[in-house]
């Protein structure tokens, strides 16, 4: 792909650590075009988060990294070799979840607007003062002239986190990662800053990969959608085809279902997901959903299902996937045997009776 | 919003909490003073579970505390049911308030925070039956202890050999429910007990949390952020803004029918919308006002899209709009 | 915990409390946190001088006041290993001899700053409020009285005796202890479990103890071991003031003997062999209780959600 702007094929990150090797990314692909975005979902130990600080050179020096990444064509491990001072941050930039920890809490806004724009883009003081106060007013920050004078605790969560926005765009970047963009605001804010980074990203023709645990987050809201589990990606696809089945893959279909939905009335069962999150210690043989998966057959213990179209632009990785007779089949013999073959109790799946009798269902 | 009044509760026999003009404020610096809660009244029936959503700073945690007297109010009543009628607990002192706590127990928001790390959690899980033993043997005590810890899903040999740091944080949280249901409290006041959880481990806890209501008999306070969640486990939804009660009804009426413009404004903000709500009211503005300086009159006022001169001038006071539905707004949203 | 940048294992799997998910950590992957080789031979140093000391009386070695042990100041030879002082008198003796007051006052005085540091630390740090305003004004006037001024008026006031001395440095452990406890119950008493506790109906006292201690115990033991240490190089200073022990010897006292400056020039043993010893044990004291807490707060993050 050619004219992709970020192409990522087959990227592993491990961490060596006294627990052993952590393997947090495990062969992870994708490609962004220009303009276009990309939400990557799952849980902590999914890899999202690792996959983002690879792509932003953050990680730490014990970190090891294979596979291609490349920007605009440019290899990016090449760009961190050089040490060249006007990519991160300028190119491509990223912001955090907790907008505290990205502001220096001593410097006035403006300030650390200005910064980076006299650092990278060459701009006088009064230059950059006035693009500063520019670039509040394009993030919706009211009266921007008295914000600039201010220090980040006189703000609000929101209006902090606008700000990150303001000086992660000062420099116009190509591609804006954004990690947890909303997570630890209230939800009136939420909706304003993902609609706030959708707005600047359709207006500035810039690429977005936005990195949630959150379903809903993404919705509606990004081009495509990747799911990741335990350092691999799941399933892949434009997110008008993935909600239009609510998943293929077996692990979306069981988010998907466990989440409590705001239409659905009180003491509606929610069908559970058994188990512990991912232990991504040592090494995974077969599919790392396989314990806590429904639809496991005996093959899913032993190989990694590779990530392949099953329908058209939706990858999923899957042996049996939801939906396709296959996936019937496995979860019918599982069903009938009581447990999959990875040993978990059907019943896990159903909720307890005492739950269904207070139930309206 | 910033409703007060006492229109909402019931007059029941069933009612097993009642908090009436609870305020709860804090001093800093000088002689400001944060109103972290503010003439808020509400009650809860026998096996009811009553949620309360809003957003950070809405008071929701606060007034969880001050119903446990952790620490004490500021004013107002916290009345809890026993076999000698209903107690007052913000009157009580020292040994009566320790006697009555196991009453009312709770379970916070951070699993690992919860538990203390030097101890194995068989002994955190029997806590509270060591300081009230009730006349029960070491033995009845140890079987006690046992089926709790199988009921929350936690095997009992384990438990008796390691420490919190050795679980995962759903299952630290299956340890907190199993501390506090040791005592066979009355009330479980549940303080954002999924907000730290993964999503796949969220439902294995609120499906626990409904079991055990059901088994043991318990009356949940169940405080969130999240609308969904509490629209899941209530049967009762208080909808709090600012230290103040906007809006309080049964669930599923607050839910399709949301009279409260702040409601509204939350239902539409969801990551997934309500659907009785158009998503376009969310637009709001992102100034929460501070807790130092509330509003005058109703306290939404200054973010609320139907606000009007009679908003700032009188704060509006809990009414009925509906069956077991009741709102503190001038001017609510009643199409019906 | 809520870091943006943590790139350890835990940062490398999200950002959020929710990183503990990881199941439950084998006891084989827990005994790999090494607490090092170095400890292992600090600990191994401090043993042996330990029962040096303890079996002083039975070791065969010469009487340490015997003044014909050797020739004057003899230099290290294999009659007498650590050579000789001024009145013939065996060094290797003296020294092991000599270790007896300076662990007993090293031991002794952390004892007695801890007893009483302690508890007044964690009531201070627990109950907040006036208890605490009174109390710390107590730790802050004995920070700002001068330690050496104070010891000169203790010691003077009751005599040059082994528990006076111990006392002595005891008294000056107190605020640095009582300090360190009550921050450290401060911040304990924050976490939640605490107020589980509360809740449960746990007693005051019952929370202290079975709540708070645990918790404010490890990081105060490796703090004895720093305490230790500054405790026998503080009666080592006493020595040189004239105000340690009257009857027997310490390192410090042998160092005093011979740091006179003929002696230190012309037999630098006499004084070199106690300064090695008591270098040797002080390092391996604070190496060790340095180890001790960096081991426990890796422990403690691998909890701390806060």
């Amino acid at each position: 792909m050619a004219d992709s702007l970020i192409s990522v094929e087959d990227l592993h990150v491990s961490f060596l650590t006294e627990q052993g090797s952590v393997r947090a990314v495990d062969g992870v692909s994708f490609d962004l075009e220009p303009g276009k975005s990309i939400g990557i979902v799952g849980e902590s130990g999914s890899g999202k988060s690792v996959t983002a600080k690879t792509l932003m050179n953050l990680l730490p020096s014990y970190a090891q990294v294979e596979g291609s990444m490349k920007f605009d064509g440019r290899d990016l491990r090449e760009i961190a070799r050089k040490k060249e001072k006007h990519f991160w941050g300028v190119e491509m930039t990223m912001i955090f979840q907790d907008p505290m920890t990205s502001l220096n809490p001593v410097k006035r806004i403006g300030e650390q607007i200005a910064e980076s724009l006299r650092i990278h883009m060459n701009r006088s003081r009064s230059e950059a003062m006035t693009e500063a106060g520019d670039l509040l007013e394009q993030v919706g920050i009211p009266e921007p002239a008295k914000r600039l004078r201010q220090y980040p605790h006189e703000l609000s969560g929101g209006l902090r986190q606008r700000v990150v926005i303001a000086i992660a765009l000062a420099c116009d970047p190509r591609l804006l990662i954004a990690d947890e963009p909303t997570t630890a605001l209230d939800v009136t804010v939420q909706k304003h800053i993902l609609d706030l980074l959708d707005d600047l990203r359709k207006e500035r023709g810039m690429s977005m990969i936005l990195i949630t645990h959150d379903l809903g987050v993404v919705k509606g809201r990004t081009d495509e959608i990747m799911v990741m589990y335990g350092g691999r990606t799941m399933e892949k696809a434009p997110t008008s085809v993935l909600f239009e089945c609510d998943g293929l893959h077996p692990y979306t279909e069981a988010l998907n279902a466990t989440i409590p939905k705001i239409d659905t009335p009180s003491h509606t069962r929610l069908v559970p997901i058994p188990g512990k999150p991912p232990e991504v210690i040592g090494k995974i043989i077969g599919c790392p959903f396989v314990p806590r998966c429904r639809y496991s057959t005996s093959e899913c213990l032993t190989d990694m299902p590779p990530l392949v179209e099953q329908e058209k632009r939706h990858l999923c990785a899957c042996h049996n996937p939801v939906s396709t007779p296959e996936g019937i089949k496995a979860r019918e013999t599982n069903q009938n045997a009581g447990h999959t073959p990875a040993g978990l109790d059907m019943k896990e799946f159903e909720t307890s009776a005492a739950r269904s009798d207070t139930g309206e269902l | 919003m910033a409703g007060s009044g006492v229109t909402q509760m019931r007059e029941d026999d069933d009612i097993v909490l009642s908090v009436k003009n609870l305020v709860m404020e804090f001093k800093v610096g000088r002689d400001e003073i944060v109103h972290a809660v503010s003439d808020v009244s509400f009650d809860v029936k026998k096996g009811e579970t009553l949620g309360i959503v809003g957003e950070s700073g809405c008071g929701k945690s606060t007034t969880a505390r001050s119903i446990v007297q952790l620490p004490k109010p500021t004013s107002g009543s916290v009345m809890v049911d026993s076999e000698d009628g209903p107690i007052e607990l913000s009157g009580l002192k020292g040994d009566a308030l320790r006697k009555i706590r196991p009453k009312l127990q709770m379970i916070f928001q951070d699993p690992i925070s919860s538990l203390n790390p030097r101890r194995i959690v068989r002994e955190v899980v029997k806590e509270g039956l060591a300081i009230w033993p009730n006349g029960m043997s070491e033995q009845q005590i140890q079987d006690r202890v046992d089926e709790i810890l199988e009921s929350v899903g936690i095997d009992p040999e384990i438990a008796a050999t390691r420490r919190a740091h050795e679980f995962s944080g759903g299952q630290c949280q299956r340890i907190s429910i199993a501390r506090a249901v040791a005592l066979d409290p009355e009330i479980l006041i549940c303080d954002e007990p999924v907000s730290a959880l993964d999503v796949s481990v969220q439902a294995q806890i609120l499906n626990l949390l409904e079991e055990m209501k059901e088994k043991y008999g318990l009356t949940l306070l169940f405080i969130s952020h999240d609308l969904s969640v509490v629209r899941n486990v209530s049967d009762r939804v208080v909808v709090m803004y600012l230290g103040k009660i906007c809006e309080i009804g049964s669930s599923d009426t607050i839910y399709s029918l949301p009279a409260h413009p702040y409601t509204r404004v939350l239902l539409a903000s969801a990551p997934e919308p309500a659907s009785t709500v158009s998503e376009s009211e969310s637009a709001i503005g992102d100034d929460i006002p501070s807790p130092i300086n509330p509003p005058t009159g109703c306290r939404f006022r200054t973010r609320c899209p139907s606000a009007q001169a009679l908003c700032e001038e009188k704060e509006p006071e809990m009414q009925k709009v509906g069956d077991d539905h009741f709102v503190a707004c001038h001017f609510p949203v009643i199409d019906r | 915990m809520k870091l943006n940048l943590t790139t350890t294992k835990r940062g490398s799997k999200g950002l959020s409390p929710q990183d503990e998910d990881s199941s439950l950590i084998d006891d084989e992957k827990r005994e790999k946190r090494k607490i090092g080789f170095g400890f292992w031979v600090s600990i191994g140093w401090m043993i042996l001088v330990v029962i040096a000391a303890f079996l002083a009386p039975v070791l065969p070695i010469p009487d340490p006041d015997q003044t014909g042990a050797g020739g004057r100041l003899d230099a290290p030879n294999w009659d007498n290993w650590f050579g000789t002082d001024t009145n013939g008198r065996d060094m290797f003796s003296r020294t092991i001899w000599g270790s007896r007051v300076s662990l007993t006052v090293g031991f002794f005085a952390i004892v007695f700053g801890f007893a009483v540091g302690g508890p007044l630390g964690i009531v201070a740090g627990f109950f907040k409020g006036a208890t605490d305003k009174f109390l710390s004004i107590i730790i802050f006037i004995l920070f700002a009285f001068p330690g050496l001024v104070l010891a000169l008026l203790i010691i003077s006031l009751l005599g040059q005796t082994l528990a006076v001395v111990c006392l002595t440095i005891g008294i000056i452990g107190v605020a640095p202890v009582a300090r360190l406890a009550r921050a450290i119950t401060i911040s304990i008493s924050e976490r939640e479990f605490v107020a589980a506790a509360r809740i449960l109906g746990s007693t005051n006292r019952r929370i202290m103890i079975k709540e708070i201690l645990p918790n404010v115990t490890i990081p105060m033991g490796a703090l004895a071991f720093l305490g230790m240490a500054l405790a026998i190089v503080g009666e080592g200073g006493l020595a040189f003031l004239g105000l340690s022990v009257e009857e027997g010897f310490s390192w410090g006292k042998m160092i005093v003997l011979g740091s006179a400056s003929r002696t230190l020039q012309k037999a630098p043993w006499v004084s070199m062999f106690p300064i090695g010893i008591m270098f040797l044990t002080v390092m391996s004291l604070n190496y060790a209780g340095d180890r001790l807490r960096d081991f426990f707060d890796v422990r403690e993050m691998g909890i701390g959600g806060g």
